[in-house]
């Protein structure tokens, strides 16, 4: 059982007290400081790739079992006002390091497609998301390949409920990315590949035709 | 119960000062938690979970030229402005939980649900309001939201938790147990806020019972501070921002102190026939027929 946390949250690269207040937080989250355990995940999200692309589920659980048990929200409102600090710093956050800044877009992308309310996504991260994304498509983020995969991923994650909640950034975003790939002079090959493969999978309405799905993902046999 | 003034619209607020900055009251300690659900100290003076709904209404007085309220593509509606996501999808969640709501109750009266309740629940009032044909049902978003928070925050009582244990719906008596009023009948604002205040009252009746020797037994009166605070949208508001955060619900023990709320059945009937409350239910049993919880 210890394990299966351990596993179904990567929160393995918490340490060992840390790991102990969330388990603790699943179980009984009135008795503890919910305000704090929000931080700590915030912050652990922008050092831990691997935790930021699965925190939303940890997320998630959370706010369930605080809703089920006290019937408050006191999570979910410090999460994502911690969010929205981290939001409001984001280029500060890039400047100082690409690595967290796309930790950060992995992390409030995984929140809004877990934490859903009312089995809606949160309109209020609609935008901010879309932000996140329009930076990510820049001409400086388009030079980093960690960043143009940053962004294939997210769009393969939440694209397509993202383009439901606002079809016209999602229609300007991907000029942004067909500008970027044709015209966008020093582009990797990897990424002018990401871009193509993007493009490609939102024309074909969020999915990859059987023969796109070759081209892009199957071994090449010399 | 009749009332010769009626609110000039949904959204006129009280401007009553002496109802407003009230210190702790007696049954504050009876709420679990506050505005943003973080669970209340013991000497938290009250605050009311309106400041979120009355945002609308604060910021038609805001002193630049902004809008109180704005319509994007995307909103289906009316979007005030809140400065903080956590409170902005603390609004989209009761918004959300009203137009479902909503729904489900249009196709309760289309399917003709009401009809034999009604007919239980009905004295013979001739208030044709309270008849729920949808054409004459609450839809405006604004009141739905405010009338669910008031709602929200009776259900979010240690009193209520109890009560609905201790009594199932099927076994509820109008006149005996209170029932939670109707959020889509058309009311008056004032009509509403009574209906709310008496409803608070009744559920009272379950409050936990208190330890010996604690001096809110000496009670007298009902103390309807607590009551009152929810027409004052300006008393001890709870700024959605940054200070909000209670660190000590790390304290937060659900149940409330022994210490805390009095208010054993007995007390609160003879404290309401002290105030003519029994005349006031009278004429709200008639009057209201809700048809929720």
């Amino acid at each position: 059982m210890e394990n299966s946390c351990d596993e179904d949250y990567r929160i393995q690269s918490f340490d060992m007290e840390t790991q102990d207040l969330l388990k603790t937080t699943l179980k009984d989250p009135s008795s503890v400081d919910l305000k704090e355990v929000s931080k700590i995940i915030v912050d652990h999200s922008l050092k831990d790739r691997a935790f930021s692309k699965e925190a939303g589920h940890i997320c998630c659980n959370i706010v369930q079992v605080e809703a089920q048990q006290t019937s408050s929200s006191v999570f979910r409102y410090n999460l994502l006002n911690c969010l929205q600090e981290q939001f409001e710093a984001r280029e500060e956050t890039r400047k100082r390091s690409v690595q967290e800044w796309v930790c950060y877009v992995t992390f409030i992308c995984n929140i809004f497609d877990y934490l859903k309310v009312n089995n809606m996504p949160m309109l209020v991260l609609v935008n901010p998301v879309y932000d996140c994304l329009f930076r990510l498509a820049q001409a400086d983020s388009l030079l980093n390949e960690e960043e143009v995969d940053c962004l294939v991923v997210q769009l393969h994650r939440i694209g397509e409920q993202l383009e439901k909640m606002n079809g016209q950034r999602m229609d300007k975003l991907f000029d942004l990315l067909r500008d970027g790939f044709l015209l966008q002079e020093g582009l990797s090959s990897m990424s002018r590949l990401l871009l193509l493969e993007i493009l490609e999978f939102r024309a074909g309405g969020w999915s990859l035709s059987n023969s796109a799905h070759q081209y892009y993902y199957s071994e090449v046999a010399d | 119960m009749s009332f010769r003034h009626r609110s000039r619209h949904y959204d006129d607020r009280r401007t009553d000062d002496s109802r407003s900055n009230r210190g702790a009251s007696r049954w504050s300690h009876c709420r679990k938690r506050g505005a943003d659900g973080n669970l209340r100290p013991q000497d938290d003076p009250n605050f009311t979970v309106f400041d979120d709904a009355e945002k609308g209404v604060k910021s038609l007085r805001h002193p630049d030229s902004r809008p109180a309220s704005f319509t994007t593509p995307e909103s289906a509606g009316p979007v005030s402005r809140c400065a903080d996501w956590g409170s902005e999808v603390e609004q989209e969640e009761i918004r959300s939980g009203v137009r479902r709501d909503m729904q489900r109750y249009r196709r309760r009266i289309l399917a003709g649900d009401f009809n034999e309740r009604e007919r239980k629940t009905s004295s013979g009032s001739s208030d044709s309001r309270d008849s729920p044909i949808p054409a004459e049902m609450e839809t405006d978003e604004v009141v739905l939201m405010r009338r669910q928070k008031q709602i929200n925050y009776g259900k979010n009582t240690l009193a209520y938790d109890r009560y609905i244990q201790e009594v199932p719906k099927h076994l509820r008596q109008p006149g005996i147990h209170p029932r939670t009023p109707n959020k889509f009948k058309k009311y008056s604002r004032r009509s509403w806020d009574q209906q709310i205040k008496l409803w608070r009252v009744k559920l009272h009746a379950w409050d936990p019972p208190v330890q010996e020797g604690s001096d809110l037994q000496a009670i007298e009166e009902i103390d309807l501070d607590e009551i009152m605070e929810i027409e004052s949208g300006t008393g001890n508001s709870v700024e959605s921002g940054a200070t909000v955060q209670c660190p000590k619900a790390s304290k937060g023990s659900m149940t409330i102190p022994e210490d805390s709320c009095s208010g054993t059945p007995s007390k609160v009937m003879k404290t309401e026939a002290a105030f003519d409350l029994e005349m006031c239910l009278n004429e709200v049993e008639d009057s209201s027929k809700s048809l929720g919880l």
